[in-house]
């Protein structure tokens, strides 16, 4: 939240011309890498898209939300039955399954957040485990025996999709900020009540951030679903995929704009080298990190590198305070 | 017509009365003093009025209207400010956005993010914030947090300022500086009512002066009546004013 409020335009546009270079050495990379490479990154797509929704309401509006997996359900889910159904195409039925997660965490969050602290998480948890149930007892999803989707020609349309989502929610992450309602967001995560003695509600806004979030992690949802074309309950339901996006989160820095994504690249790609060396390391390593983390950098790498720099002549303040 | 009026104003927490049938009356451009011991319900006075606590009976009219069910902030929208005793920051976030929330959400908010920033920024200058805007919240020293409050309760362009205590700590200069801002403030026709032990500060900004003890308003009036009042210097002065120097 504490971006700059008077960058100069010319490191402004050199960000600018950065990000325009990544994004298209990353819409590339499909037409001359190898379909391992291609897979992997498209893995580390969706968790980057993952942990920045998950900062919607988890970092500026400092709601922990403990069940974001329900809105990866009900994507993945809406998406399946309308494309097995209803015979829908893909983008179609995708942008159903995210408007049905959007309208679920409306309506649950006007009830959920008005909690605080842990009843809220423990409530938001709550609710994920129910939507499991709810997914494993109806006809129309196959219950607990799952629900095969078409299969897609080809894998790299898949990357796309989750490049596209990455880049949406890191895009929704660097506008909120600079919103009116980022500034309430801000507010609440700050102090509630003093919030609102400056005028702000703080429920709407707390929605807001919820349903935004919801949204990605909803779309993210329907995309892993035409992706991996058999789901069940539990996988979709697994709470790893919304444990894995707060860790992410905390490890980069909760709240700000890049730190989610920074943390999910780092930690996917860690994931991936010790996966594939031991699975017993893998639990271990991830198990000791959250432990490290919550002693020594509690507000994630962002703010460690901030600190950092704070003990170096940084020229730019001593420009302004010159000026000043 | 009265800017503030309580008509006999309770809070009840369980069985003690931290507010006991107050009667208070404010008008526009007056700036009041409300001291008395700790615990004699004065922060719940001003939680009643900003609405962040339920009086247990009685009745607030702002402006001639009755504040009944309105929450906190529907009331700092109608122009009703204040500060906090232990200062409120919105941690996360630099100076100049802190300030700039409450342009936004005022009744009649700023147009855009970037005016209530420039808003922001001439609220910083009047009461001396100026050096700190683009600091984070959470690094300012206590006396500058205080600085804050005040300055988010003015960028509300409040008609009523509800003044929790935002002098203690402060250097005798800093009091001062603060008096003459708060001086100004009332001078422009809001009413202030200034809760504050640093009894310097009331005495040079306040013409009225009342005093709550046990939750109960046991004085009301002039500044000079008030501190020769016997029941005042022995609940809370100790000695007669001016005589400790």
């Amino acid at each position: 939240m504490a971006e700059p409020t008077a960058g100069t335009s010319l490191t402004r546009a050199a960000e600018g011309l950065i990000a325009i270079v990544l994004v298209l050495l990353l819409a590339f990379i499909p037409l001359v890498a190898s379909t391992y490479l291609i897979r992997i990154l498209t893995g580390i797509f969706l968790f980057v898209a993952l942990a920045s929704a998950w900062n919607l309401i988890g970092g500026y509006a400092g709601y922990a939300d403990f069940g974001p997996t329900a809105f990866l359900g009900i994507g993945a889910y809406t998406t399946g039955i309308l494309m097995t159904q209803a015979h829908m195409p893909f983008p179609l039925a995708l942008a159903a399954g995210g408007l049905c997660a959007m309208g679920a965490a409306a309506g649950i969050g006007a009830v959920l957040l008005r909690l605080r602290g842990h009843y809220f998480a423990i409530a938001s948890l709550g609710f994920m485990l129910v939507m499991e149930q709810v997914a494993a007892n109806l006809e129309i999803t196959g219950g607990g025996s799952g629900m095969n989707l078409p299969v897609a020609r080809g894998f790299t349309p898949f990357y796309y999709w989750m490049l596209t989502l990455a880049l949406a929610a890191i895009g929704t992450g660097a506008l909120v900020p600079r919103l009116r309602a980022g500034y309430a967001l801000g507010a609440i995560r700050g102090n509630q009540e003093a919030a609102q003695v400056v005028g702000v509600r703080p429920l709407p806004y707390k929605v807001l951030a919820y349903v935004g979030s919801a949204l990605f992690f909803a779309l993210a949802g329907g995309v892993y679903a035409y992706w991996f074309t058999f789901i069940d309950p539990p996988t979709v339901f697994d709470p790893d995929f919304g444990i894995q996006a707060i860790v992410m989160v905390l490890f980069g820095g909760a709240g700000t704009v890049l730190g989610p994504a920074g943390g999910a690249i780092v930690l996917k790609s860690l994931d991936i080298l010790l996966t594939n060396t031991s699975g017993l390391l893998h639990n271990v390593f991830f198990g000791g990190l959250i432990c490290v983390l919550v002693l020594f950098a509690p507000r994630g790498l962002v703010e460690l590198l901030r600190a950092g720099r704070r003990h170096l002549p940084d020229r730019r303040r001593l420009q302004r305070s010159g000026a000043g | 017509m009265m800017l503030l009026e309580a008509r006999s104003v309770t809070k009840l927490f369980g069985c003690l009365r931290a507010v006991d049938a107050v009667d208070l009356t404010l008008a526009a451009g007056e700036v009041v003093g409300l001291i008395g011991p700790n615990g004699a319900g004065k922060s719940t006075l001003v939680n009643l009025i900003s609405g962040l606590e339920r009086p247990t009976s009685g009745t607030l009219v702002f402006a001639g209207h009755p504040l009944q069910g309105e929450g906190p902030a529907a009331r700092a929208r109608q122009g009703i400010a204040r500060t906090f005793q232990v200062p409120q920051s919105f941690g996360t976030m630099r100076v100049r956005q802190n300030v700039a929330v409450a342009a936004l959400f005022r009744g009649q908010p700023a147009a855009s993010v970037p005016l209530a920033l420039r808003e922001a920024d001439e609220v910083l200058e009047f009461v001396g914030l100026t050096a700190k805007a683009d600091a984070v919240a959470e690094t300012l020293t206590t006396p500058d947090l205080r600085r804050l409050e005040l300055a988010k309760a003015l960028a509300l362009r409040p008609r009523l300022l509800l003044l929790d205590e935002v002098m203690a700590g402060l250097t005798p200069a800093e009091v001062n500086g603060l008096i003459a801002v708060v001086r100004d403030v009332g001078a422009r026709g809001v009413g202030v009512l200034v809760i504050e032990h640093v009894l310097r500060a009331v005495m040079g900004l306040c013409s009225r002066i009342v005093v709550l003890h046990h939750g109960q308003k046991i004085a009301d009036g002039a500044r000079a009546e008030v501190v020769a009042n016997p029941a005042v210097i022995q609940a809370y002065l100790g000695v007669p004013y001016g005589a400790a120097a």
